[in-house]
């Protein structure tokens, strides 16, 4: 398969699962601020900052709110098109991939994708704040149909892996980051936030089948790191990544053939054999951050290995005129 | 009952050949079946064709039309009907036109023999615009330049098929014939039955063969790949399709990859050598280091690994100095010379600028000529001098009296006209043009039929998408078994 096509099909997978992910960040904080006392709510920016911070958007507020000082962090992270993560730009650049490899994916994929881009260019969706609850519920439910459509509609092969290699990655990481929002909430110790925490995991019956009604922070992070059957932990995101990164080159399981299944299976082996004390001794923020690189370092390999092709690249001769040239072509990397 | 008002007007009817009179006897079965249709049949099976277009996507792209890029192509129901034996002197006419222009893109790149011989002035060709004189000597596989070309005819007022335009550069349109005869074939399969219509669905397959034909160094099995400005062309929704059947891949410019004078793609399971390129790109935008700079879409090394003759372009770069519309004139002089043939089809009788008697009566004339640039597609860069303002006349007459080498002038050839469905569900008379698409390999292939551009505007003459332009369906009926 063209590198191209499965760059794209990577990335349109990775989008839309941030979509969703980012609706359920900012339900799971605005759930909490219903929780919190009045004088917390008073205060909406010190609120909402722990989102920022866990999703590394800070300085990109900072900037945007600077020109648009009207600007809340919640229309920030929904829809504003100038923040990349923003649920609008994610939909958007899901849009875009989807559209460079229309012929590569079903015309149920791109229709129901196309018509969640229309509604968020449109008025209902500008209104969001009067209803949040549908609208996050809109979103979320949209990258599940997406994915459930996907899994339906295409041929498992070869760019199938790479769409679920992008799901995978982004759920992984977006896990972590939503698991991270309690502790950067400043006097959340309550078992409140781990409660929503589960919630916008989609985890809360998962949870209880484990562990009954009672909420702590130990057994929460258990679930949602290490857990080997809940399809939203990281453990799980990263074996299922392990699975297909093996079946797009062929290797069997246990071996390597690039730096991506290199750092993958490392960062797997690392979870299999670590439990929660770790992760507290660590600090979780630490813990996720760590998480975090990782993910980041597989996501440029899979990127060389797949698209970049350097090892191949540096086998030829090619011209110094050319190179100049390609390399400007190459510049377009998204993130 | 569509047809109680039918008005032929002063023009050729496909249909009818005059108002008080019946259908040409090759479109009889298909009058009788449109006539028995009501209007809600009608509407149905319009609605069921409309649908199938927007499920399978097939649309244009409108620059400089900013909200919604994407539009389907207008779809007419009615089909044209062309019957065996005038098809088989358009076909003959096709082949004898395609095989001089290779002639003449071999003899101008080589010889230019034609030049010698005093057939051609050497200035017209020297001064063509698409004229690549850093291509002379090369050697291109086969001797083929236009392995696609996608010829323009019209009819005149008698009937006469004349040929208005070769476009032998990247024409398009060859998928909206395929989707159009699908979706026809299924709103009126027993009458596509019936009509014993000759089918058009080979021509990927052929496509894929004339590529396969002109692989470099004869290569068996040659990878080959279209080339696609990408998703933003206008054009893009045939590029995928036409990948697709050929059950190629269509490639970016930056999906290749050029070293040691070999073409690569990159892919998942590494680099793997391109033989043949179908490019859908325009000569000046294939290679960035040797044409445009300021180009993303092309492949830096490109042009190297040509010269070297170890890929093959399809069509070869050069052939736009065939397009232009001052050689187009020279065509039938072209078929003489190389072929000792008379023309079958003939040219629409074309005057010179830079000819001083001819631009003498362009310039006496402006008001009842068509003036069009030497080098202009698309239906732009022209003059309709019967219905232009004075001013526009004007302009014109200063322009080619400032660079006469690029205009001609043509009288005004009014294009038959086709019974049409117009936006109230009457049906009225349109004019019509016809694009065949003509294939050389190893052999000449011409595609029965061809796309059939309608206009759809009351009495326009322009047919081109971009300006309102719709299709229909063209039947090329079988020969007859008992006259075979």
């Amino acid at each position: 398969m063209l590198s191209r096509v499965a760059d794209s099909l990577y990335w349109m997978a990775r989008y839309i699962e941030r979509a969703g992910n980012v609706a359920r960040l900012v339900e799971a904080n605005s759930s909490l601020e219903l929780d919190s006392t009045t004088s917390q709510r008073a205060d909406s920016l010190a609120f909402w900052r722990p989102v920022l911070e866990a999703t590394a958007l800070v300085d990109a507020y900072n900037e945007a709110v600077a020109e648009r000082p009207e600007l809340t962090i919640p229309d920030f992270l929904m829809l504003d098109p100038k923040n990349p993560d923003s649920i609008v730009a994610s939909v958007s650049e899901a849009r875009e991939n989807a559209r460079m490899v229309r012929d590569q994916i079903s015309s149920e994929m791109w229709l129901e994708l196309n018509t969640l881009h229309l509604f968020l260019k449109s008025q209902g969706a500008a209104e969001w704040t009067s209803r949040p609850e549908d609208f996050f519920a809109r979103i979320i439910r949209f990258s599940l149909l997406f994915q459930g459509i996907t899994d339906a509609t295409v041929p498992q092969n070869e760019g199938w892996h790479f769409i679920q290699a992008g799901i995978c990655l982004e759920r992984a990481d977006k896990t972590s980051r939503i698991l991270d929002i309690p502790h950067r909430v400043q006097g959340a110790r309550s078992a409140a936030p781990w409660g929503t925490v589960l919630g916008s995991c989609s985890a809360g019956p998962a949870y209880r089948d484990l562990y009954g009604d009672a909420v702590d922070e130990w057994k929460v992070t258990n679930l949602l790191i290490f857990s080997d059957s809940f399809p939203r932990s990281v453990r799980f995101c990263l074996r299922r990544l392990n699975e297909v990164l093996h079946a797009i080159s062929g290797t069997p399981q246990g071996q390597y053939s690039n730096e991506a299944e290199r750092l993958t299976g490392s960062a797997l082996a690392g979870l299999d054999f670590a439990d929660p004390n770790d992760v507290a001794q660590a600090g979780l923020s630490a813990y996720v951050d760590q998480l975090q690189r990782n993910f980041n370092e597989i996501s440029q390999k899979i990127f060389e290995t797949y698209v970049l092709l350097p090892s191949e690249l540096q086998s030829l001769n090619i011209d110094s005129r050319y190179v100049h040239a390609y390399n400007q072509q190459q510049q377009q990397q998204q993130q | 009952m569509f047809f109680d008002q039918y008005n032929c007007g002063k023009f050729f009817d496909e249909m009818f050949a005059g108002d008080s009179q019946g259908p040409r006897e090759h479109y009889r079965v298909v009058r009788d079946r449109f006539r028995e249709l009501t209007e809600d049949d009608l509407d149905a099976k319009r609605r069921r064709l409309d649908r199938s277009f927007l499920e399978h996507g097939i649309t244009f792209t409108v620059y400089g039309d900013d909200d919604g890029t994407e539009r389907i192509f207008p779809f007419d129901p009615l089909p044209r009907v062309i019957p065996a034996d005038e098809w088989e002197k358009i076909e003959n006419g096709l082949i004898q036109r395609i095989t001089a222009l290779n002639h003449f893109l071999y003899d101008i790149y080589h010889e230019e023999k034609i030049i010698q011989d005093g057939i051609i002035p050497e200035h017209v060709i020297k001064s063509a615009e698409h004229y690549r004189p850093e291509f002379r000597g090369l050697k291109v596989p086969r001797d083929i330049y236009i392995h696609i070309c996608g010829t323009d005819l019209i009819r005149d007022d008698d009937g006469n098929y004349l040929v208005l335009e070769d476009n032998g550069r990247c024409p398009s349109g060859v998928s909206y014939v395929l989707e159009n005869r699908t979706a026809l074939k299924r709103a009126f399969p027993r009458l596509y039955q019936r009509m014993q219509v000759e089918p058009v669905d080979g021509y990927t397959a052929a496509l894929l063969r004339t590529l396969q034909d002109v692989a470099p160094h004869g290569k068996s099995d040659p990878m080959c790949v279209l080339l696609t400005p990408g998703v933003y062309n206008s054009a893009y929704f045939e590029h995928t399709f036409l990948a697709r059947r050929m059950g190629i891949e269509i490639v970016e410019g930056r999906d290749l990859i050029a070293s040691d004078g070999f073409i690569y793609m990159r892919t998942t399971k590494g680099l793997v050598q391109v033989d043949v390129i179908y490019r859908r790109i325009d000569d000046e935008f294939l290679d960035p280091t040797v044409f445009r700079e300021d180009s993303a879409l092309g492949v830096p090394g490109l042009i190297e690994a040509y010269r070297r003759g170890n890929v093959t372009l399809a069509n070869a770069i050069g052939t736009g100095v065939a397009d232009d519309k001052v050689t187009y004139a020279y065509v039938p002089d072209m078929i003489r010379y190389y072929l000792d043939q008379e023309p079958i089809l003939p040219n629409v009788q074309t005057y010179l600028a830079w000819d001083d008697n001819d631009r003498k009566y362009i310039l006496e004339n402006l008001d009842k000529l068509v003036v069009k640039a030497a080098n202009e597609s698309g239906g732009y860069g022209m003059l309709m001098g019967p219905t232009a303002a004075a001013e526009e006349r004007e302009q014109f007459r200063r322009r080619i009296e400032e660079t006469p080498r690029n205009y001609i002038a043509q009288p005004v050839v009014n294009l038959s006209r086709h019974p049409t469905f117009c936006e109230d569900g009457r049906i009225e008379g349109r004019h019509v043009d016809l694009r065949p698409f003509v294939l050389s390999g190893d052999r000449v292939t011409v595609m029965p039929g061809g796309l059939t551009r309608v206009a759809l505007k009351k009495d326009s003459l322009v047919v081109n998408s971009s300006q309102g332009g719709g299709s229909k369906d063209t039947w090329v009926l079988k020969r007859r078994q008992e006259e075979d």
